[in-house]
Parts: structure tokens; sequence; C-alpha cells
């Protein structure tokens, strides 16, 4: 059934012209005879909005703020001269406004007929056609002849611009509202776009005057979506029409979630518009989730089940029944020879938590072990770990709009603008109001770059020294008597925080100290220090360059202890946030995905816990935890683990070391994949199930600051199936009875067994838009900002950092070091958008190299480079960048042949095993060829594809496979 | 497991090990086995505590330390 539910319509449908104004000062004036109060700093324009009372205007939205400049909202003031501008004029005490009258018609009609004696009349063929505000205003002032004729000098000739993949600038149609150049500003925050020229000869300009493509501009969509005109156009709706219907879902790429309204014509997507009602992004997006959902549709898109008995033979399509069968059949024989601890499986932070926990239910309750695991456990894993062992629960402690209140941002090891770009925008909308940044990255990261109002520090540490990073601005704020004394008696445990005390106030942890070692100078560090610890509110953001280190853990319990030695926890503006990589990674971990968690991060080994599960499953469930990815990796290649079910990851493509997965994948006896397309893994697998995208099916992802937002179906799975409904089906065929009818029933059992969760449900869901966990009995619309009067475990633990170098360090050998990371129109292993057009921001991934280390190796930018560590040898092309430092090396991994991983090493974090991805020690050379692994790659692949290709009906099946392919 | 598999649970360990503290070994090693109840598969911990019967060579003192007490936390259930 296709859902058309549209929560609360009314209040995000309008568009009242001007920002809201938060004041607690409350105005009441008149408007055409009406009474209403408003909050000083309203516009007339938007007071007016609230009252009913629709003002024509063309350059005025409510997502930016009042210009001025197209006249057309003129009103007249009771005891003021002229016809003021209702947007840019703010409500005072006992106004009087009159909206509508002769004179302000006879007004309102001129500028029009002003306007469209430059615009071309083509309406009926015109793809704005119904949905273009300079038409709906012609028809409001009652336009009925143009006196000037169409003779005179204009713009209509003005060419169009189809440089970008998504939309094309028709500038023949725009009005120079400039609602596109403010957006650019305000809501992005690229400042891309200008107004070139003066009077009559203004015109809007990509960059310096070029295409769209050439200039900054990074595609977000905003523009597009402030445009009153069919001047900034998606290209879907010139090609397809005005869509006829909408449904509010939630954007299935990075950890920000966006909400957005897919519109539709009937089952095809037109286009994704960001929803205004979204609580995680407020009306804007990026070029990935606004354009980039082409993959949907893509002709790769896997539409049947398929099996083969080895790798090395064409795929059989079969009915879902025969695989389910299949499978299920497969995985007994092995868990009788091999034991019942032979057998596991991952889970995704793609899918649904509803999907999620279906499939950790199924290997804890159907396989009967806990090797269940998801590839948080190569992103966020010492998330888990070190806020769990510190604050009590593993999850950030923030909202988004959070920072908003922030007076400094520390930013660690994320790259926002590129990774999580709608958080990004918002930080750089902060930034320009005058907050400090502080920047601890080996990189240069474009938020360096922004506009800003405050000071920014860059702390250009060397990769794989956080640890000592932390601690030595720990130690600042100790020696400097910087804490927040009151916080910390009342709310930490005192002897842990008296031992991390001790610790830190040791000499060796000074900044001084630690200068060699960091490579950042002690004054830096001192100053940086000194700004998060006074700021009033200092902000800690971090990503994955925190994460994917030896010490990944250590360090995210020394971002924790910097918190609450200075008191930035448990109100808005402060905070502790990790930025989750993928849509639902927070959810997937969430949902008991770890194999020593059961849902709500509750441990197998706890036997009242068990208990409660025992109860509603109706099954013994195992008290040991079991296998994480790397460990599966290891017993697969020593012959103790033999079957494995991945839904929607792709371990061969991401996960480090590559040749390591392909030995363990190689050696599994039965790989069942999950995915809507041939993904790397998929390329190992003896059953291969179609997966549904997050079009085709219902339930809730969680983003980054814990908010529940719903995922809605807008057509039908190509395959037939949900992706939940392929795991029940798994688990029934292996004699585990499940039997939901829709998600929310899943949700529902999820409700009653994680104690943050009680609260949820989609009825709830309905009621609020999206709700932040916790969400009980204490918290019954759910938690914005986390630990305000105590931590889940009483009092917050302080813990000993002690920094310990990575083995991972340059030799004679390798004297570079290696890290990788994100670019902004690719996403994570690139099967979704290289897909798409974002292929034409992106086309291979780059190995990016400082000058001084090109010169000494005579590297010229676009040489193929040999890149080799301890473990691979791979080829990538050079870009010269001075974006990191000499010595540092940099690459993306979007691209599977580009072979990223194949170098990456299985160094990893000691307490979680989250790999050491951001150091690896490599050499670079010049070479002429690409390297032996990926010839065999391109070999492999092109076989594999030729199995996919050549799959034809099971001709060994009893009965016919279903036709449609 | 053998070979390579059981180098990268020793390599574990003793990284594990590296990176516990306390006041005295014992506590540290404490610390580690409550790590490795806590968060390794029963395989995986079986193994260690065999290496461990055959010497453990590999094993740091800490590391030795900690298997120890696992074994004693295992044996108390």
């Amino acid at each position: 059934m296709l859902n058309y539910y549209d929560p609360r319509k009314d209040a995000f449908s309008r568009d009242l012209g001007t920002p809201a104004r938060l004041s607690e000062k409350q105005i009441a004036l008149t408007i055409d005879g009406l009474e209403i109060t408003v909050p000083e700093g309203t516009s007339v324009m938007r007071a007016a909005a609230l009252a009913g009372i629709t003002i024509p205007k063309l350059c005025a939205t409510d997502n930016l703020e009042a210009f001025g400049s197209c006249r057309l909202c003129a009103v007249e003031i009771e005891g003021r001269r002229g016809y003021p501008a209702s947007c840019t004029t703010p409500v005072a005490e006992g106004m009087d406004v009159t909206t509508q009258n002769g004179k302000l018609a006879k007004l309102r009609r001129n500028i029009m007929e002003l306007y469209i004696s430059d615009h071309p009349l083509d309406c009926l063929t015109c793809p704005a056609n119904g949905d273009c505000e300079l038409q709906d205003m012609a028809g409001a002032v009652g336009l009925r002849e143009v006196r000037y004729g169409f003779e005179g000098a204009n713009h209509l000739d003005a060419e169009t611009d189809d440089s970008n993949p998504y939309f094309s600038f028709d500038p023949s149609k725009c009005i120079v509202c400039s609602r596109c150049v403010r957006a650019c500003e305000e809501v992005q925050g690229t400042f891309a776009l200008t107004i070139d020229g003066r009077g009559f000869d203004s015109k809007v300009a990509a960059g310096q005057d070029e295409d769209f493509m050439d200039s900054e501009c990074v595609s977000c969509g905003a523009c597009v979506q402030a445009c009153p005109t069919s001047t900034l156009m998606e290209k879907s709706v010139i090609d397809q029409g005005v869509p006829e219907h909408s449904v509010v879902t939630t954007c299935a790429y990075c950890g920000v979630g966006c909400s957005f309204k897919a519109e539709m014509k009937g089952d095809q997507l037109v286009r994704m518009v960001p929803y205004k009602g979204g609580d995680a992004n407020h009306g804007h997006s990026c070029v990935k989730g606004r354009f980039a959902f082409g993959y949907a549709t893509h002709k790769d898109r896997i539409k049947t089940p398929m099996i083969r008995d080895s790798i090395n033979e064409p795929w059989r399509e079969v009915s879902w029944e025969e695989a389910i069968q299949f499978s299920a059949r497969r995985l007994k024989e092995i868990q009788a020879r091999h034991g019942r601890e032979s057998i596991g499986g991952i889970t995704s932070s793609r899918c649904t938590n509803e999907e999620t926990y279906l499939v950790q239910k199924l290997i804890r309750a159907g396989f009967g072990n806990n090797n269940t695991d998801t590839c948080a456990r190569v992103c966020h894993s010492p998330t888990g770990f070190g806020l769990k062992t510190t604050l009590g629960e593993s999850a950030g402690t923030q909202t988004f709009d959070s920072v908003m209140k922030a007076d400094t941002i520390l930013v660690i090891g994320a790259n926002p603008t590129d990774a999580h770009p709608v958080f990004g925008s918002q930080i750089r909308r902060r930034l320009r109001q005058g907050a400090t940044l502080i920047v601890a990255d080996p990189r240069r990261i474009d938020l360096l770059k922004t506009p800003h109002g405050g000071r920014g520090l860059h702390l250009a540490l060397k990769p794989g020294t956080n640890v000592a990073l932390i601690n030595a601005l720990a130690h600042v704020v100790v020696s400097e008597g910087l804490e927040d004394k009151a916080f910390i008696e009342s709310r930490c445990d005192t002897a842990p925080y008296q031992a991390w005390r001790d610790f830190i106030l040791e000499e060796r942890n000074s900044p001084e100290a630690l200068e060699a070692e960091t490579g950042v100078p002690a004054a830096q560090v001192r100053e940086a220090a000194r700004a998060y610890a006074t700021a009033g509110n200092g902000a800690i953001y971090y990503g994955l360059g925190v994460t994917e280190h030896s010490q990944g853990s250590t360090m995210v319990m020394g971002i924790a202890n910097l918190a609450m030695a200075t008191g930035n926890i448990g109100r808005e503006g402060v905070g502790v946030n990790p930025l989750r990589g993928q849509n639902n990674v927070q959810g997937s971990c969430d949902m008991g995905s770890f194999p020593h968690e059961l849902p709500g991060y509750q441990h197998v080994a706890d036997p009242a816990v068990r208990e409660r599960f025992e109860a509603v499953w109706k099954v013994k469930i195992d008290d040991e935890p079991g296998l994480r990815i790397p460990n599966m990796f290891d017993s697969a290649i020593a012959g103790t683990f033999k079957a494995l079910y991945v839904q929607g990851e792709d371990i061969a493509q991401s996960d480090p070391n590559t040749q390591h997965v392909q030995d363990a994948l190689t050696s599994l006896d039965c790989l069942i994949v999950q995915d809507i397309f041939l993904n790397e893994t998929a390329k190992y697998a003896h059953v291969l199930l179609p997966g549904s995208t997050f079009l085709e099916k219902d339930g809730t992802f969680t983003n980054a600051e814990r908010r529940i937002n719903r995922v809605r179906k807008v057509m039908p799975p190509v395959a037939g199936k949900e992706d939940w409904e392929v795991t029940q089906d798994l688990a029934n065929a292996l004699g585990y009875p499940m039997n939901y009818s829709h998600p929310s029933e899943i949700m529902d059992e999820i409700a009653l067994l994680t104690p943050t969760f009680t609260g949820v449900s989609y009825a709830k869901l309905e009621e609020l838009g999206s709700i932040q966990w916790p969400c009980n009995e204490a918290h019954p619309d759910g938690t914005p900002t986390m630990h305000e009067a105590d931590f889940p475990i009483g009092k917050g633990q302080f813990a000993v950092t002690e920094y310990v170098a990575t083995e991972e360090r340059t030799t004679r050998r390798f004297p570079l070091l290696l890290t990788t990371g994100r670019i902004l129109s690719q996403y994570n292993v690139g099967a979704q958008t290289r897909r798409t057009a974002n292929s034409q921001w992106h086309e291979e991934d780059m190995l990016e190299i400082h000058p001084s280390d090109a010169e000494v190796r005579g590297i010229q930018d676009g040489d193929w480079l040999g890149v080799s560590s301890r473990v691979g040898h791979t080829v990538l092309r050079c870009r010269i960048s001075d974006r990191m430092l000499p010595g540092v090396v940099y690459t993306t991994f979007h691209h599977p042949g580009s072979g990223a991983n194949v170098i990456t090493t299985d160094s990893s974090d000691w307490a979680t095993n989250c790999p050491e991805y951001k150091v690896t020690a490599v050499q670079v050379e010049k070479v002429s060829q690409p390297s032996q692994w990926q010839q065999n790659f391109q070999d492999f692949d092109r076989r594999q594809k030729d199995y996919l290709e050549n799959a034809g009906p099971d001709a060994t099946a009893d009965e016919p496979a279903p036709m449609g392919k | 497991m053998s070979g390579q598999g059981l180098e990268q649970l020793v390599k574990m360990v003793n990284q594990i090990s590296a990176n516990m503290h306390g006041a005295t070994d014992q506590q540290a090693a404490d610390k580690v086995a409550t790590h490795l109840q806590k968060f390794w598969a029963r395989s995986m911990k079986e193994q260690i505590l065999a290496y461990a019967d055959d010497g453990g060579e590999d094993l740091t003192p800490i590391s030795r330390q900690a298997v120890e007490r696992l074994r004693e936390v295992r044996a108390a259930g």
C-alpha cells in the first residue's frame, strides 16, 4: 500500500514570506481590521500571513531574510508616508495596516506590468506552468495588459546554461529577485552566486560569470528551490512535468537524515524537495539527497533472486521461495557439520531500524548464536564504547540546532561540508554569526575557508596523534584553572576524576612536551584550549578521524573528559557529537547489531536482560558475545566460520586490507548477499537476494542526533519484497517463526524490549514528526538534549587516556602516511552515487599529495602513482594539493577499482577492532600500469558481471522462474 | 583457529593490555580480563586460554596475568 500521508501539512505547506522571530516580547497590531499579536521583530508580511492574509510577493520567501526588491508587497500603514514593503517592515505596537485597496492594486499591477514586459509569454509550454509564483502573482494582481509592448530592450534571448546535470539555468525567465543568490549565501553558505552588472543589465551569475559546473556551486539545490519562476528548474521536471502528489520521507544518504518530500507522478519519482518541517534539515539539502536518486531505477538493479553452487559458475535465476529454501538448507547443513557458531550475519546501516532489528533477531534466535555485527564496526564502534564508558550512553548528546547556541565549535577529524553537508551549512551559518572555530585535522578542510565572523584555528596534527592532542588540550584546561569545578563536583564520580586529573597534570601531557609528537605548536594548543573552555558554550563535533585509529576508543573518552572537565554537557549549545557516516549508523547500533549487545545496548551476559528477550522471542539466547566482522574474517580463513548472511553492506569494498577480506569471503561455503546491486561482496556470493531502496519500503532511520524519522514507501519494491520481508522468510525457512505484517509491528516489539524506546510508535511518529530517543515514561516526547540532570550511569566517569603511539608508523621503506576520507558528491562505497550523474564531479579516486613530496619524487599532477603499504599495492592518479601537511597523502574509497583498501591494514582500535583507516604508512612512486591487484580485480569483475548478464532461469528447478526480468 | 588467527588474537590482547591502565599490574590485568569476558566471542576466549596453557610466549606480562584472571572469571561462572 502506498502511503500518501503528509504530516503537519498546514504548518509547512505555506510560505509565510519572512523567517520567524523568536522574541518573547509580543506586539499587537491590526491588519485589514484583524487584530493579531506576534513576536517582536516579525515582519508585517509574516504577521499578515499568520492572520490568514496573503500579501502578493516575489522576492520574499520564509527561509530567507527579507530583501525588499520587488516592491510587490507594498502596503499602507496608518500614519506613515508612502507604501512601505511589508517584507522589510517590522511590526510595531498599535500599527494599523491596509493590504488591499485601489491604490495598492494599481501600484502592484504597474510593477507586474514591468516584470512581464521582459518575460517570455510561453506559460503553456513552460516547465513551471502550474508551479510559478510569477504566474500566480500576475493572476493575483489582476494583470490584463502590458502597455509597454514586448519589443523594447529585453533579456529574452539570454542563453540557457545546461551544464549542471540536474538543473538548468534559463536567464531569459529571470526576474532578478536575488532569491537564488541569497539562498546560496544564507541557506547553503557557499556564496557561489552573485548579481552581475547594474540596473537593467543586472543578471544572476555563477562564480566569475561561468557555467554552473565550472563555478564553486555545490549543487545543493537551494537556489532551484528558491527560484519563483522556471529560471532555475530541475531537469526531471522539465522532462516529466509537474508532480501530482508528494510523500514526506527520510533521505537514505548520510547521518544528517534530512526530511524530503518525494514528489511523484503515480509511482514515478519526479523530484526530491527538502521538507521545511524536517527537524534535522529545516528545508535544506545537498547534491546527494536532493538529486542523486536515479540509482533507484537504474538498469543494474537486481530484480530476481539468484543462486549458484560456486562463485566460479553463472547465476541461476530462481523464485523467492527457492532462493530462501536454498539458503536455509545450506545454513542448516553447515551448522550440522561445523557447529552452531559456524555461521553469522551482518546488518546494514543503510537499512531501516526495523530491518536491522530483524536481522540480529534472526541471528540470535534463528541461527542460535551472537555472530552479528554491522558496518559501524568499521566507523563508529569506538563512539559506542567510549561514550558508554564515560557518559553512560552510546550516542551524541545534542540536536543539530544546538550548534546555533555554540560559542566555540571544535571539529575533530570530521569534514562536515563534504560528509554531512546540510549540517555543515548550519555550522557555517553559526560561524557567520561570529562563533569561534577550532579544527583539529591533518587536512585543511573547507569549513576553515568559510566566510566567518569570528576566529578560526587549525590544529594540523600528524595522523595518529589524536590522543596526544586531546591530552594536551585537557592539560591546559586543568593547569590553567579553566575547569568547571561546580559541574565536576555535582555531576562526576570523584575517584576517577582525581585519577584523571593527576594523570593529565603530568608534565608529559603538556602541549610543550607533546609538540614534537603532534606537530601542533604548543601556543596554538593553549589558544584552542582557552577558546573552548572559556567560550561560554563549547561544542565538540567529531567524525571518523577520531574513531578510525588504534586509539579510537581512547580518543572518544578523551573528548568526553574534556567536555566534562569544562562543564560543556547537559544544555543547548554544548555537548559531544559524533557525526555519523551513513543514514542509519546510530539506528543499527541502537538495534542490537553488535555481537555483545541486544537492542538498546543491553549486554547479552546479563541474565535479566536475556530473560526479557527470551520471553518475547520464545527462544534461548546465547550468553556469550559473538564474533565481530574482523574476527569473522579471521575465523573464515582459519576454517571455523563457514557461512555469512550480509544485508545491504559491501564489506569487500569498504573494509580494510581487501586481499584479506577476499581470502575470507572465498573461504566461505555459503555467502548470502541481499543488496540492490551486484556489489563487490556479491561477486563472492552463492545467493543473491534483491534488496529494496528506501523509496520502496516503510520503516524508520535514526540520525546522528538520535532522531527517529519515518521512511515511507512511495513505489513498490522492484523484486516484490521489502528487505524485512526477506529476512522474515529466511527465519521461517530456518524454522524460527516470524509473522510481522508491517514494520510498525516490529517497532512495537522494539519498544517493548528497549528501555530507551518504550514510548516510540508509528502513531507517535505521525503525531510528532520525529522523535529523539530516549523516549519513555520519563521523556514522553523524546530527549533533544541528553544528560541535563544526570547521566544514565549516575555520575560521569572520567577515564585515564594514556597516549600509545600506533604501531603503524613511517619507516624508510614507507615514509608517508596515508589517510582516507570522503567527498561531497559520492557516498561511501559509491554503489548508489556512482550510478547517478554525481560521477561528473568525481569520476575516480585520486591521491592527493603535498607539492614538496611530489617534487622530490618528480611527480606531476595527473601522473599515475603506485601506492604501496606493507599489505598491498594499488595505483591512483595524482592530484597535487597543499591541503595536507608534507608527509601526508590522502585518497577516497568511492570506486572499487581504485583499491584504496588494498593498502589499508588490519591495524585496529584496541577496544573495538575499528580499523585504523586514517593511518597507513605508504610509499608513492610514478608507475605506468595498474597494480597486479587491479589487473586481477578487473578480470574477476568482468567474469562476475558476465555471470550476472548470462544468468538464466534455473534448468534444474522444479518450477519455472517467475517472469518479468 | 591457528596460525594467522591466533597471532591476531595475541596481538589484540597485547594491544588491549597496552591501553588499559590500573594503579597496579593486577588491577590493569583485571580490567583487561573483564574486557575480554565482555567483548570476546567464546571461541576467541577458548583459544587464548589454550594458547596460555601452551606457554603463551608472545603474551606480555599484563596479558598473561589477564588471561589467567579470565580463566578464574570463567571458572567462577
